[in-house]
């Protein structure tokens, strides 16, 4: 499988999708660390990919989203946005609501993390 | 390069109410740009936020900008 193939099953099979430097345990930049932080807040099922292990990831996860920066969070499938936008929703509440709306009320309950490797 | 981003952000939001771009380290490539534009109205954040990243793709392309906080609002509410 090429990695776009994998990135595109990564997307659509994750309730929530996190591409990221580094992991959530090894965090290689600050901005990846906002995201998953707010992610972290409203108890999202988290499904990580570090993007730092091949710069073609990177290239083709961008291709896909039309998205030119990390992090990239997807809901479902839908790219939520990166950093900025994640803390914004987070903040508003719309974040939760998302979540809710698009994985049920109880989502929290899958609450977690997990690292996905493409290579 | 913050007049540069800003130059590329007026051209492509002529009508903006607020426009402004933040070197945030001083050091020329990790920026924070504000823009209120009727344009963003009713659209969502990262459609509007896609905006912004289209008007800047020349130098984001050449890799001049490492950073880029963005923050837009609608001027509707």
């Amino acid at each position: 499988m090429s990695y776009s193939e994998k990135i595109q099953d990564v997307i659509q099979s994750s309730d929530v999708a996190l591409f990221m430097k580094g992991t959530p345990d090894a965090i290689m930049c600050g901005n990846s660390e906002r995201a998953l932080g707010a992610l972290r807040r409203v108890g999202a099922p988290i499904t990580a990919v570090d993007i730092l292990v091949d710069a073609q990831i990177r290239e083709d996860l961008s291709a896909i989203s039309g998205w030119p920066t990390i992090p990239q969070v997807f809901v479902k499938g839908e790219l939520v946005g990166g950093a900025d936008i994640v803390e914004e929703l987070e903040r508003s509440g719309e974040l939760e609501q998302t979540l809710v709306d698009k994985l049920g009320e109880n989502y929290w309950e899958a609450r977690g993390e997990k690292t996905v490797s493409l290579t | 390069m913050r007049e540069k981003i800003q130059e590329l952000l007026e051209r492509a939001f002529p009508q903006a109410e607020e426009l402004r771009v933040i070197d945030r380290t001083g050091g020329g490539d990790h920026f924070e740009v504000v823009v209120r534009d009727a344009a963003f109205d009713g659209l969502p954040r990262i459609e509007q936020h896609k905006l912004v990243y289209a008007a800047l793709d020349e130098p984001w392309r050449q890799g001049a900008i490492h950073e880029l906080r963005i923050n837009t609002k609608g001027t509707a509410a």
